[in-house]
């Protein structure tokens, strides 16, 4: 009989799994579409999602009243989701908030990854004193709620930028959120990373490695690393989904992104004091914010049931 | 006058409800009967004031927003103050501190006044001559953002503030007698008003010289600052040992306020509008998607007051771009104040001067840039923008966080944009804004400002013109104006006392004319403010200040 792969046998089982690749697919039809914000912009609604059209008309109505209120839907290509207070496009302006949002998101994710596997893989291997000082460096971080530590961070960043070293990002940089909320989450990665090393060390494999004379890096790259994976591909769609969500409320904060770059939390902000009577400022980024999120959580739990080594036992009988 | 305006109209309702033999005792009738038969002032009680943006400061020699002034004129009242009362005549100085009106001598350049005898501060402490003088060195140590008001007028002032005397030699003031005598180093016909700005509030000699608004310091007035929770709530509470004949003119009030931060102006007047909190800051909005509700729900307590101000995007006229006087013209050609005035949701009186209507020397002829209620010529605006070589220029946009103001950036920066500028915006907490744009080592581009009249003198608008009064922090001239024809008619205007303002009108005019030519600001509108207050108040009997807002000393319980 053949042999199947861990990852061949973890794809096979996904794909069984309607469930999560439906909320999967779902989440691959909102990044499409964010994706194509420009071509929609251009070609459809023909406005930019900054531009404001205050005394304009659509349909023959005001794009804003005299008294300040915008326009709801129109289901038309110019302004389909209604206007803001500002007479800016919001199909428009979601999209491109979702581009930032994603990407802000992406690049979040990607930095907690790479430092969770450093300092979690480091913390794990080497013990003693520096597995002390990373860990209480990631206690540090995990002590302070999420959204309070990004607030802080946030708010003292988007006035002065972040120059660190080499490194200079201005206040308004979409990157500025990107790094409070990758550096924030670390901890959320490394500390069972960390756990799940401390065991693997001990490993007869791991021995044997040593025995042979491999050096620690070696060993951490071609021993520890491959069999701590598939736990870094569980926690990817949840720290997507995570990062998301808490660039939104940092954004609707006013702690992450910085106008006039809209993003999901942004919109939902600047809906709020409208909502008595354009209640569509809020829900249409929130709808799509549930959408995004629902679809990366539940595909993230069908990842995890397809990598569970449980289950692998389950289906080899 | 709006409210006594309104009075009539409102006891008329009340005549025509009782004709009707109406039984209901709705709140329209009982507020108009209140207002139609005034009882006697109900004393005691507290109300709840929100406020969508904390003041600067609540100490009295650094704060300088319209916010801080609400509360530092009533806890700390000045060698002269103001009437209470509403309209024009709440623009009216009469002596606070001092016994009677000074005597003016050396050609307009001596003023000399006596205290009031047996003053005390609201710790007991008794108020000396002397304290006077502490109280303007104390302004000048602590750069308040008006200081140039004394710099540039009080003898010895400017010396000081550089740190080049230990005194200011301008001032000499007797403990036993109670004589002040103030040298100008010139006339100047507004300088009662600046003895009256709550900043030259007297604080006790020996007060300490740095910021105090955690815990402001004592101060002689009806109301004393207690309770401060920085950036969140603070308590205006009733000095008990103020009666109304303390200072007559100065009424002891009848209802504590305790001052809270709203997380915004929908919040702030959804609770009012549910009586739920008591006042609605008047230098706050109510937002556009609430106005008509409130109009229609609350019409027996709100009412919209025209104010003596003006909104607009100052453009650093010592930098590049706005260096360029015809990049700045761009920016007004192009400015579409109708925009402006839908994201205020109306109620902006559109305008393109700087002076606004209803002071002397607001501008009566046809603006520079076209009608500011009609349609920007863009085309035109393009042109300049061509001729003046700044196209793809970096400008920094600055703003405030609230609503509108965050909107009419958003507006301003996508303007900016179509100009051909690279712009982008930077956006401040409310309660730092203006003293990180009035830095001067931070050089701010452009960005959003507003000035209400501090006294009803054109003279105080053009406080932020003046090359005198440019300062390293808490700058208010935030264009960088150093304009040598402004500085020629400034030394000219300035000394025309204030009764003969009128005779001097169409200089003024001209001047202001001049610097609507100049763009020297991109000015947008002139607003209307709200009085909105829950139905737990007596509407009838509260006065709006025409400086200073809900006068809080006129609030009481129905």
């Amino acid at each position: 009989m053949e042999g199947i792969g861990p990852y061949a046998l973890a794809w096979r089982r996904l794909r069984r799994n309607r469930t999560a690749l439906a909320f999967g697919a779902v989440f691959v039809i909102v990044v499409l579409m964010c994706l194509l914000a420009p071509v929609y912009a251009h070609d459809i609604a023909h406005t930019t999602p900054s531009a404001n059209h205050l005394t304009d008309k659509v349909d023959g109505k005001d794009v804003v009243s005299v008294a300040g209120i915008p326009i709801g839907p129109t289901w038309h290509g110019r302004f389909f989701l209604g206007a803001d207070s500002n007479g800016r496009d919001v199909a428009v302006r979601l999209l491109y908030g979702g581009r930032n949002s994603l990407f802000i998101a992406g690049v979040a994710t990607l930095i907690t990854m790479i430092l969770a596997i450093v300092i979690g893989v480091s913390a794990g291997y080497f013990r003693g004193a520096v597995d002390g000082v990373l860990s209480r460096g990631l206690d540090l971080v995990w002590a302070y709620p999420v959204v309070i530590l990004g607030v802080a961070l946030g708010t003292t960043l988007a006035v002065g930028g972040l120059n660190f070293g080499p490194f200079h990002l201005k206040g308004n940089s979409l990157m500025v959120p990107a790094v409070i909320i990758g550096v924030i989450y670390v901890p959320y990665v490394a500390k069972p990373l960390r756990g799940q090393v401390l065991t693997l060390r001990e490993r007869e494999f791991v021995d044997a490695a040593r025995t042979l004379g491999l050096s620690s890096l070696k060993i951490m790259l071609s021993e520890i690393a491959p069999n701590v994976v598939s736990t870094l591909i569980v926690f990817i769609p949840l720290i997507v989904a995570n990062a998301i969500l808490t660039e939104a409320g940092l954004s609707y904060l006013g702690a992450g992104v910085q106008d006039p770059n809209p993003s999901w939390g942004t919109m939902i902000s600047d809906g709020i004091r409208l909502i008595p009577s354009a209640i569509h400022l809020t829900i249409v980024p929130g709808l799509m914010l549930v959408a995004c999120v629902i679809g990366l959580n539940i595909f993230g739990d069908g990842v995890r049931d397809a990598l569970d080594p449980r289950a692998r036992v389950r289906i080899e009988h | 006058m709006k409210r006594l305006v309104a009075l009539p109209a409102v006891a008329a309702m009340a005549i025509v409800v009782a004709a009707c033999g109406s039984s209901s005792g709705s709140k329209n009738e009982t507020a108009a009967k209140s207002s139609a038969t005034p009882a006697a002032a109900k004393n005691g009680g507290k109300v709840t004031l929100l406020m969508g943006t904390a003041p600067d400061y609540l100490d009295p020699q650094e704060g300088y927003t319209t916010q801080a002034a609400e509360f530092d004129w009533l806890s700390y009242t000045g060698l002269y103050t103001y009437a209470h009362k509403g309209g024009d005549q709440g623009g009216q100085v009469i002596p606070g501190l001092a016994q009677d009106f000074p005597t003016i001598s050396n050609g307009g350049k001596t003023y000399t006044m006596t205290l009031r005898p047996n003053l005390k501060y609201s710790d007991g402490k008794a108020v000396k001559a002397s304290d006077f003088t502490y109280t303007i060195q104390r302004a000048l140590k602590l750069n308040w953002g008006g200081k140039s008001f004394f710099t540039n007028y009080i003898k010895g002032a400017a010396a000081y503030d550089a740190g080049k005397a230990t005194t200011i030699s301008g001032i000499k003031a007797e403990d036993s007698s109670g004589k002040i005598t103030i040298d100008l180093t010139q006339p100047y016909g507004a300088f009662l008003n600046v003895l009256s700005f709550p900043s030259a509030g007297l604080v006790p000699t020996g007060t300490k010289m740095s910021n105090l608004s955690n815990d402001p310091p004592p101060g002689v007035g009806p109301y004393m600052i207690k309770n401060v929770v920085p950036n969140r709530s603070w308590t205006l509470q009733r000095n008990p040992a103020w009666t109304s004949t303390t200072v007559p003119g100065i009424p002891a009030g009848h209802v504590d306020i305790d001052a809270k931060i709203a997380s915004d102006t929908q919040t702030e007047a959804e609770q009012v509008l549910n009586n739920s909190a008591d006042i609605f800051d008047w230098a706050d909005q109510i937002p556009p998607s609430l106005t008509a509700q409130v109009k229609s729900k609350a019409a027996d307590r709100y009412m919209p007051q025209n104010t003596i101000s003006t909104f607009y995007f100052f453009l650093n006229t010592q930098t590049k771009p706005f260096n360029n006087q015809l990049a700045r013209e761009a920016v007004n050609t192009a400015l579409d104040r109708s925009a402006l005035n839908r994201l205020n949701g109306g109620n902006f009186k559109q305008t393109c001067w700087f002076l606004p209507e209803g002071l002397i020397g607001h501008p009566d002829g046809a603006c520079p840039y076209g009608d500011p209620n009609g349609t920007p010529d863009m085309a035109k605006a393009k042109q300049l923008m061509q001729q003046s070589g700044m196209v793809g220029q970096p400008v920094t946009v600055w703003s405030e966080t609230r609503s509108p103001r965050k909107e009419f950036v958003a507006y301003y920066t996508d303007l900016l944009n179509q100009l051909g500028f690279k712009a982008k915006t930077k956006v401040i907490a409310d309660a730092q804004y203006f003293s990180t744009i009035g830095n001067l080592k931070l050089n701010a581009q452009t960005g959003f400002a507003d000035w209400n009249q501090d006294f009803p003198n054109p003279s105080d608008f053009y406080l932020l013109m003046d090359a005198n009064s440019i300062q390293q922090t808490n700058n208010e001239n935030f264009s960088q104006v150093k304009d040598p024809h402004i500085q020629s008619e400034l030394r000219a205007l300035n000394p025309v006392p204030a009764s003969k303002l009128n005779s001097v009108a169409s200089r003024w005019q001209a001047l202001d004319t001049y610097t609507a030519q100049k763009a020297y600001i991109a000015a947008f509108g002139q607003e209307q403010q709200p009085m909105f207050y829950s139905n737990r108040i007596n509407f009838g009997t509260a006065v709006f200040h025409p400086l200073y807002g809900n006068d809080f000393s006129s609030i009481e319980l129905k």
